[in-house]
């Protein structure tokens, strides 16, 4: 947390120097980021929620393929 | 519990880190660039109150509800507030910053295009909050 | 058992009760009557957005008070009472001892709520959930405001009493067979809110006296005019109100593990990385309230600091999906009400995640600040996860309060329609966010897209509705008249289960 607090700062202060006359256009920024950030949040909320309607779909009590479980042999989970 | 492998869920536990590193990463960058204030940015004052605000020029010129300024020029606004507190907000500029009493804050935005944007406050400040609004207007300035 | 029809009690037997079912049951059915009374102001606050312009609410004064209300009813008087409820019922019987460590302290930590939310009720003061001084101090009415502040007081007072006693039941009347590292996670989910609630809720008692004060004009702690800074207020609210929103999440997490393991017929995946990530949660909890003040003009570093701590909140919460997710797999599932409700709010868990990742990176709280976004962001959590897994739990423990089976198909139509309700409401409240409309506002410029998105807002608040109305009649109707349940095996999973039926009769 320390070293966060000392090297953040400094860190900034080297990287803020701009060219003069030109300036950066704050929305296109921030959307960039945001975009990116989508992409990336769909990707894995994709995959996540894809994984649990797979789960939903082949683990359901009346799939073809369905069968006990080990733990219900000996009836205590 | 019992008999499984944890190496999944370790495998899961570096890829979640991972894209928590690179989403602090990308935000601390951006939040750098959009942070650094141009220094020849020219300063608005502005105002906020229930339930309007005020602009006040660098050259002293004074505007209420209305915010007129020059395409292509950096301006810097020095939010303050005479009540309670209000937040200034530009919704298409991205332009958010609290207006608390006491304190001044400090916000920058570029205008580049010609146009009326809507200015509204972004803080519960009472009974006419959601008609607290005012308008940007971009004007050539070349 | 207790509101069994078979054996009926008279209702005062059940209200001067000390035993922890009972006090449970009053918990409950406390919370979900606030839970209904809180829906209604939603409902109403949906309808006057359904288009721009004035429609049936009088004034935005009116309107302001209403949502003020609504989030206070739904945190303190649905969200919290219902998970002491569970927790009363169920924490006695998991550590396996005969009641909770100081049943009249039990009782009387309950018998704080109702006063308190009459308080609340009665005074429908107008500031926002979070009483944001000056306002609070300079623009609210009197009684209203010092009214709201004497009910929070009391709740306040009510979860310190109410955590206390879960903390000393769990850790001094723990069953010697039964170590910490074997204690069902509903059991440790309990023990880590209640940590929580400990160490924040002071600093909230403490900066609801100062805004009292305040009020009064003795002192002027938050108060500009006198020197004093509203931002400190700030602080000191989100410094017991981020950790909160744990205490709120970690109970319905618990649920969850109850739930998904028992209709999955497996144990739970891992109990070890459960106790980890409650453990971390609670640890973690405390470092990230700073991200709700980004906008108050916090410098680079502030905000760099308090994002780092939000998104180290994430693993362990990722953990617990993963643990879900893992549970499920290899299970033969059996899609009963409260198995859906749980699978549901998984789901909507991880949206509600994913959301708060992008909310906290820092410049892109410059979109989502004070806007519809962070509407719809946390009522992922508090409904999509906190009210899902809780009203996925209450489906649960129904036929083992009441010796009667709930109505099923009905179960399941409310869970569908509450699903795509919420989905339709929250999911395109980030969208409207987007757009910049700003959250807390009575009337809106009557701007196509913002008008399309209220409205289909609206109508997802209409299912969610409708599901409402399917819940409270399944509840009434089959708590006197559903079929008997088999009491072994209410839900015909098969195997013993070990604890909820033991609970089966009370012990005075």
């Amino acid at each position: 947390m320390l070293s966060i607090l000392v090297i953040l700062p400094s860190v900034q202060y080297v990287f803020a120097a701009e060219e003069p006359g030109e300036y950066l256009d704050r929305r296109v920024e921030i959307w960039n980021l945001f975009f990116r950030m989508m992409t990336v949040a769909f990707v894995v909320g994709a995959v996540v929620s894809g994984t649990l309607i797979w789960l939903i779909w082949r683990f359901r009590e009346s799939h073809p393929k369905a069968k006990p479980t080990s733990y219900e042999e000996k009836g205590v989970w | 519990m019992g008999g499984h492998s944890s190496w999944p869920e370790w495998i899961y536990i570096g890829v979640v880190v991972a894209l928590l590193v690179w989403v602090g990463a990308e935000a601390w960058n951006v939040e750098r660039l959009v942070e650094h204030i141009p220094a020849e940015a020219k300063t608005i004052i502005v105002t906020g109150q229930q339930w309007f605000w005020t602009f006040e020029h660098e050259d002293g010129t004074k505007e209420i509800g209305e915010l007129h300024v020059k395409k292509g020029i950096p301006y810097k606004f020095e939010i303050g507030s005479k009540d309670v507190i209000h937040s200034f907000n530009i919704p298409d500029y991205l332009v958010l910053m609290d207006a608390v009493p006491g304190r001044i804050n400090v916000v920058w935005f570029l205008p580049v295009e010609e146009g009326e944007y809507p200015i509204q406050c972004r803080e519960y400040c009472g009974l006419l909050h959601y008609n607290m609004r005012g308008t940007l207007y971009v004007e050539d300035g070349a | 058992m207790v509101l069994e029809l078979a054996k009926p009690r008279p209702i005062w037997y059940i209200m001067f009760s000390t035993h922890h079912t009972d006090i449970g049951l009053l918990y409950m059915i406390t919370s979900l009557a606030f839970l209904f009374m809180g829906g209604a102001l939603a409902i109403a606050i949906r309808m006057e957005l359904f288009y721009p312009g004035v429609q049936f609410i009088a004034d935005s004064m009116t309107f302001n008070r209403m949502f003020t209300i609504h989030g206070t009813t739904m945190i303190f008087l649905f969200i919290l009472p219902f998970a002491s409820g569970v927790g009363n019922y169920f924490v006695p019987i998991i550590v396996r001892y005969k009641d909770m460590a100081y049943p009249k302290l039990n009782a009387i930590a309950f018998w704080m709520i109702p006063p308190a939310g009459a308080l609340v009720w009665l005074s429908f003061a107008d500031f926002g959930w979070y009483a944001q001084p000056p306002y609070s101090l300079i623009s609210s009415p009197a009684p209203a405001a010092d009214m709201w502040i004497f009910g929070l007081k009391i709740l306040g007072v009510s979860s310190i009493l109410g955590a206390i006693n879960f903390i000393v039941t769990i850790l001094k009347c723990k069953h010697p067979d039964l170590p910490l590292s074997k204690m069902p996670l509903l059991g440790w989910s309990f023990l880590s809110s209640s940590i929580i609630m400990i160490v924040a809720m002071p600093t909230f008692a403490a900066a609801l006296l100062m805004l009292l004060m305040d009020r009064m004009g003795v002192t002027g702690f938050f108060n500009p005019a006198m020197g004093g800074d509203p931002i400190a207020y700030a602080h000191l609210f989100w410094f017991t109100f981020h950790p909160e929103v744990y205490v709120l999440v970690i109970p319905a997490i618990g649920m969850m593990y109850e739930i998904i393991p028992r209709f999955s017929r497996k144990p739970i995946f891992s109990q070890g990385s459960g106790m980890f990530a409650f453990i971390m949660l609670a640890l973690v909890s405390f470092a990230s309230w700073g991200h709700h003040m980004f906008a108050t003009g916090m410098s680079f570093t502030e905000k760099t600091v308090f994002m780092i701590g939000t998104l180290a909140a994430v693993p362990a919460s990722a953990m617990h999906v993963f643990n879900f997710l893992a549970t499920m797999w290899g299970g033969r599932i059996k899609f009963a009400t409260p198995m859906m409700w749980a699978t549901g709010g998984i789901a909507l868990f991880f949206a509600a995640g994913a959301g708060g990742v992008v909310n906290t990176a820092m410049p892109l709280d410059f979109i989502t600040h004070d806007s519809y976004w962070v509407v719809g962001h946390f009522h992922l959590f508090v409904f999509g996860t906190i009210a899902f897994g809780s009203i996925g739990f209450l489906y649960y423990m129904f036929p083992y309060i009441t010796g009667r089976m709930y109505h099923e198909k009905l179960g399941q139509v409310h869970f569908i329609l509450s699903f795509v309700g919420a989905v339709m409401v929250f999911f395109t409240q980030h969208i409207l966010g987007l757009f910049g409309m700003p959250r807390r506002v009575f009337d809106y410029p009557p701007i196509p897209e913002w008008i399309a998105m209220n409205q289909l807002a609206g109508v997802g608040a209409f299912l969610i509705l409708a599901g409402s109305v399917i819940f409270l009649g399944n509840l009434i109707y089959s708590s006197g008249k559903g079929k008997d349940a088999d009491m072994d095996d209410p839900f015909g999973l098969g195997g013993k289960y070990y604890y909820p039926y033991q609970a089966k009769t009370p012990h005075h």
